[in-house]
């Protein structure tokens, strides 16, 4: 009794680890066969089939190098303006999230709907606008005397807008964890003296760190990730980010699928490791985002 | 019952008689307090203008309240999101009633309803069952098809994940890696890997049906009107089914295990466990995750637009795309205006219920 | 080191248009150095209390004085007062020492050394010099606890607040902490007011207790004139552990007539009662005598429900109608070591001396037990 028992659950199991590792396959295949093919010359992607390793004979690293050059000046503007806007829009998101969650007024709740909305607006419905707005806001002249930002007035512009469009949900992030703090241990504080703005630096900043993390690593993806902001707000070809440069790589290579793949995971890698070593960080982020 | 204290006006504020008089009812069962006379009171009084001195103004008082110091730290983020988000919005919207198109800069004139009315007309001009159908039709059509379909089989693969994910296995932590690994690459990115996987020669797909002997159905999935649509809803499934994993992960680990056990005594069987007991206490997560999942659906514009440009054709434009192409592409400002905010109350009507009734039940 | 003077003060609370009275015009007086406890039920307003006094909650009305200064408008850190909390509200990410100095830091101009003195001084009292180093984390509950009083000790502030700071604790840990406070609030002679809903720490901590109910207070004494001379049916309820039994009854001439039985009042009851017709009528477990020999017009056969034997002594619950499927009880304490059965028959007696009675309108007493009789309490008031 108690063997067959086993024996049916020993399948269970077995089954059950064969559904998750054909799971594995497929969420996998698309990043294996692009990483395949990008190590491939031309004769060997189209003749072999995608999901099988290079030989010898048509094994090329040169479509990582066509590739990056190409992308070269793509990713140093998203850097550019991808680690401003992350770490401008995580810090005020946390600072917002103090000021409506652990201090005690009327009207908390309105401003708050107002702001989590913000996270779920299809962008589409603001661009005209944007586009309007950064072209009267002429970052370019108003930098006329400083080349290096007047230079990067679409960077500047992105930098911006992806910093207000990211409060919302760093807002709603940094909420959660603040409305988990004791709030006796705040009242604690302002009994012992503590000013507000003392009590976010010596007590709410030093356990906002874990909450950090998350923000960061999860505005950092969602940012460099995007291309809509950018093609309405980048005028100056010289600006281009990566997601842009990708793009503009596909469209022009067509049937060099090996570059397009190299590029793919070039233009991936700064989220892919933020993704392989914050991965933990970055699924709080997706779920207590909720976006 | 309630007496009042005496209390001691400040010089300038303005004098409220009653609160000059000091009104004793004293009563009540408290029998710890001291009875005071004239005398008393006159000793109070003095007390008072001692205290007077103190006592904040009313303007000191107000810097001193919660509110305005908690200021600095809501409000310029909040003006920020105020003008990019709803100042935004608001001016899209009366763009939309202009008849802005072409190079020249907008004028505030004249306002009517005339797009959407345009809008609407193309939307059932061709007769809403039979064809043949107006780009408007389509891109609304495609959007409420992504939007449901889409967003149902995300949530159901999503589901399976987080099931199988939390049957108590081994390198659960691999696993949930793996499977929610999409979501962290652009749009950009894994429209390129799709467009290599559908490749109808060399593609991933195709070949792998040949290999499993199902050669017959293999097809040109993303060139071929009839699969087009499917082809981006299964990629996006791809992508975005682990986040639902994710969301409906949190919801089982807050089942209490006890409700497992009492199923398996009860003599439940796996499948009827889960479908009785379990998914109907999942009713939160899918709520949450079904908002987020449509929004996403929403913005599916970077995916559509790497891998068809700004004309994917009838069986594949969404609503989203054909803003973007009437704005950016022919420049008719107004009229692209108009769809983004056709757009807008499509996703209003998703979020604000959620959010109402998040808010009410005080989760927000 | 100063007293504490709660002049009528009053809290409301404004919920969505529905004035809430959390505090309704409650005075008290609380000597230097006096230890007061704040009991009553949850949601009795008297964490409300603490709060304002802290500075936590403004006040709507009336007073608050320590050491004869008006505090009500003061801000929180500059009234003097240090607050315990019944989470203990430390700081996690902090050392012990430096939970200890953070007020001291933001709020004097103390330089590191002396802020360094009076912690070290502070923790030796506590017993936690050894902890300092540790963060509050690492520490059990009743080190946590000891910290969260430390914290409050080397503020050196006039007046304690504490609210509930014993109730995380386990039950043995608790009664242990319960001697220590009172010892450590003896050798500082500081006015501390401590907050619990808990009737048993009320009796055996404070000085005095004052009882709130429903935001208003019912009585201040120290806790035998509270437990023996009840001003009203509330803090008769509360205070006591089993509650004191109450019948409702009518005033017929000479006799309490209830429901179940017929009482005999002597003059001085007659006397306290007056003109009253509507009353209850009140007694102590305790003073139930049970297998009573004598019968007077204070004798009752009654049924024995059920016994809940506590060891030292037995709880009996007793009935008037043993016919009824849920009759009404009333209860008896007797000694450990009586045997008495569910079902059994027996005579009970409630001796004139020991009896309450309350107004059944105002709940207010008119009569309480006597304390000057032969086995009467020797109460010193």
């Amino acid at each position: 009794m108690a063997d067959t028992t086993d024996s049916r659950l020993g399948l269970n199991r077995i089954g059950l680890y064969a559904a998750l590792a054909l799971l594995v396959a497929f969420y996998l295949s698309p990043l294996e066969s692009a990483i395949m093919t990008a190590f491939k010359t031309q004769t060997g992607f189209f003749e072999t089939s995608p999901f099988v390793p290079p030989t010898p004979s048509t094994f090329t690293f040169d479509a990582w190098g066509q590739a990056f050059d190409r992308l070269e000046q793509g990713l140093v503007n998203s850097l550019l303006f991808t680690i401003p806007a992350t770490v401008l829009s995580a810090t005020l998101g946390s600072l917002v999230a103090y000021g409506l969650t652990n201090t005690k007024w009327r009207g908390q709740a309105f401003v708050l709907v107002l702001l989590v909305a913000g996270i779920f607006i299809p962008y589409q419905s603001v661009l005209v606008p944007l586009s309007r707005f950064w072209s009267i806001v002429d970052v370019a002249s108003l930098f006329a005397w400083f080349e290096p930002v007047a230079d990067r007035s679409g960077l500047v512009a992105l930098a911006v807008t992806h910093t207000a469009y990211g409060i919302p949900i760093t807002t709603l992030l940094f909420r959660a964890h603040y409305q988990s703090l004791d709030d006796s241990m705040l009242e604690a504080a302002r009994l012992d003296g503590a000013s507000i703005a003392k009590i976010y630096a010596r007590i709410i900043l030093p356990l906002s760190i874990p909450m950090f993390a998350v923000a960061l690593i999860y505005q950092f993806t969602n940012i460099w990730n995007d291309l809509l902001f950018a093609l309405v707000l980048v005028q100056n070809p010289a600006n281009d980010v990566v997601t842009m440069s990708l793009t503009s790589l596909q469209g022009s290579m067509v049937g060099q699928y090996n570059l397009q793949m190299a590029g793919a995971f070039i233009t991936a890698l700064p989220t892919l490791l933020v993704y392989i070593f914050f991965g933990e960080q970055f699924a709080e982020g997706v779920a207590g985002g909720g976006a | 019952m309630r007496s009042r204290i005496l209390r001691v006006l400040r010089p300038g504020e303005q004098a409220d008689a009653e609160s000059e008089q000091q009104v004793r009812t004293d009563g009540g069962t408290s029998a710890d307090r001291p009875q005071r006379g004239a005398a008393d009171s006159d000793a109070r009084a003095d007390g008072g203008v001692t205290a007077t001195a103190d006592q904040p103004s009313r303007a000191r008082r107000w810097l001193d309240s919660e509110f305005v110091k908690s200021l600095p730290f809501w409000l310029p983020a909040t003006l920020l999101v105020g003008l990019f988000v709803y100042g935004a919005i608001g001016w899209n919207f009366v763009i939309s009633l202009t008849d802005w198109t072409g190079l020249r800069q907008p004028t505030y004139d004249s306002f009517d309803f005339e797009m959407y009315e345009v809008f609407f007309r193309n939307v059932g001009k061709g007769g809403l069952l039979s064809g043949p159908h107006t780009q408007e039709y389509w891109a609304l059509r495609n959007t409420f098809v992504l939007l449901v379909v889409f967003t149902v089989a995300a949530l159901v693969v999503g589901l399976l994940l987080a099931i199988l994910v939390d049957r108590d296995i081994r390198y659960e932590n691999t696993f949930r890696t793996i499977y929610l690994l999409p979501m962290s690459l652009s749009f950009v990115v894994t429209a390129i890997f799709w467009a290599w996987m559908y490749n109808p020669d060399t593609g991933m797909i195709n070949e792998t049906l040949r290999l499993v002997g199902l050669g017959s159905l293999t097809q040109q999935w993303i060139s071929d009107p009839q699969f087009k649509l499917f082809a981006v809803m299964f990629a996006l499934v791809w992508q975005f089914s682990g986040y639902a994993m994710v969301v409906y992960l949190a919801g089982l680990r807050a089942i209490p295990t006890d409700q497992y056990e009492a199923a398996k005594v009860d003599g439940a069987s796996l499948v009827k466990m889960y479908w009785r007991v379990i998914i109907p206490q999942l009713r939160a997560s899918t709520t949450s995750a079904a908002v987020v999942l449509m929004v996403f659906a929403l913005k599916a514009f970077d995916f559509l637009f790497v891998l068809f440009g700004t004309r994917p054709g009838p069986s594949a434009d969404i609503l989203a795309m054909m803003m973007y192409r009437e704005s950016f592409g022919i420049t008719n400002w107004a009229y692209g205006s108009a769809i983004a905010m056709v757009l807008f109350v499509l996703a209003l009507g998703v979020i604000a219920p959620y959010l109402y009734v998040q808010f009410k039940r005080g989760e927000l | 080191m100063a007293e504490l003077t709660l002049d009528h003060i009053t809290k409301t609370f404004d919920d969505g248009g529905d004035e809430i009275v959390a505090v309704d015009d409650v005075s008290i007086d609380i000597a230097d150095g006096e230890f007061l406890v704040l009991v009553g039920p949850s949601g009795c307003g008297k964490s409300t209390t603490l709060r304002t006094i802290a500075g936590l909650e403004s006040i709507t009305d009336g007073e608050i004085r320590l050491g004869g200064d008006v505090i009500n408008d003061k801000r929180p850190q500059d009234r003097n007062t240090a607050m315990v909390f019944q989470s203990y509200a430390l700081y996690p990410h902090m050392t012990v020492r430096g939970n200890m100095a953070f007020g001291l830091e933001e709020s004097t101009q103390l330089s590191d050394d002396e802020i360094d003195d009076r912690v070290t001084e502070a923790a030796e009292m506590m017993g936690i010099a050894d902890l300092l180093d540790r963060k509050p984390g690492e520490l059990s509950g009743g080190q946590q606890q000891r910290v969260a009083l430390g914290r409050a000790i080397v503020r050196n502030p006039e007046a304690f607040l504490m609210d509930e700071p014993l109730a995380n604790l386990d039950a043995k840990l608790r009664a242990q902490m319960r001697t220590e406070l009172q010892r450590i609030q003896e050798d500082l002679g500081v006015t501390t007011i401590y907050v619990t809903h808990d009737q048993t720490e009320a009796m055996t901590m404070g000085d005095r207790i004052a009882i709130l109910d429903d935001g208003e207070l019912q009585q201040v004494g120290t806790p035998l004139e509270c437990y023996h001379e009840p001003a009203n049916l509330f803090v008769a309820g509360f205070i006591g552990e089993p509650s004191m039994n109450t019948f409702e009854a009518r005033v017929d001439g000479a006799t309490l007539v209830t429901d179940d039985f017929e009482y005999d009042l002597s003059q001085r009851h007659r006397d306290a009662i007056g003109a009253r017709e509507d009353v209850v009528f009140g007694i102590r477990p305790e003073d139930v005598e049970v297998g009573a020999d004598t019968a007077d017009g204070h004798t009752y056969a009654v049924t024995v429900d059920v016994v809940e034997p506590k060891g030292d002594e037995n709880y009996v619950h007793m009935t008037f109608d043993d016919d009824h499927e849920t009759p009404d009880t009333f209860t008896a304490t007797i000694g450990g070591l009586r045997q008495v059965d569910a079902g059994d028959s027996v005579v009970v007696r409630f001796p004139p001396e020991a009896i309450h009675v309350f107004d059944a309108g105002s709940g207010e007493a008119v009569l309480n037990r006597s304390l000057d009789t032969a086995e009467g309490v020797d109460l010193v008031l």
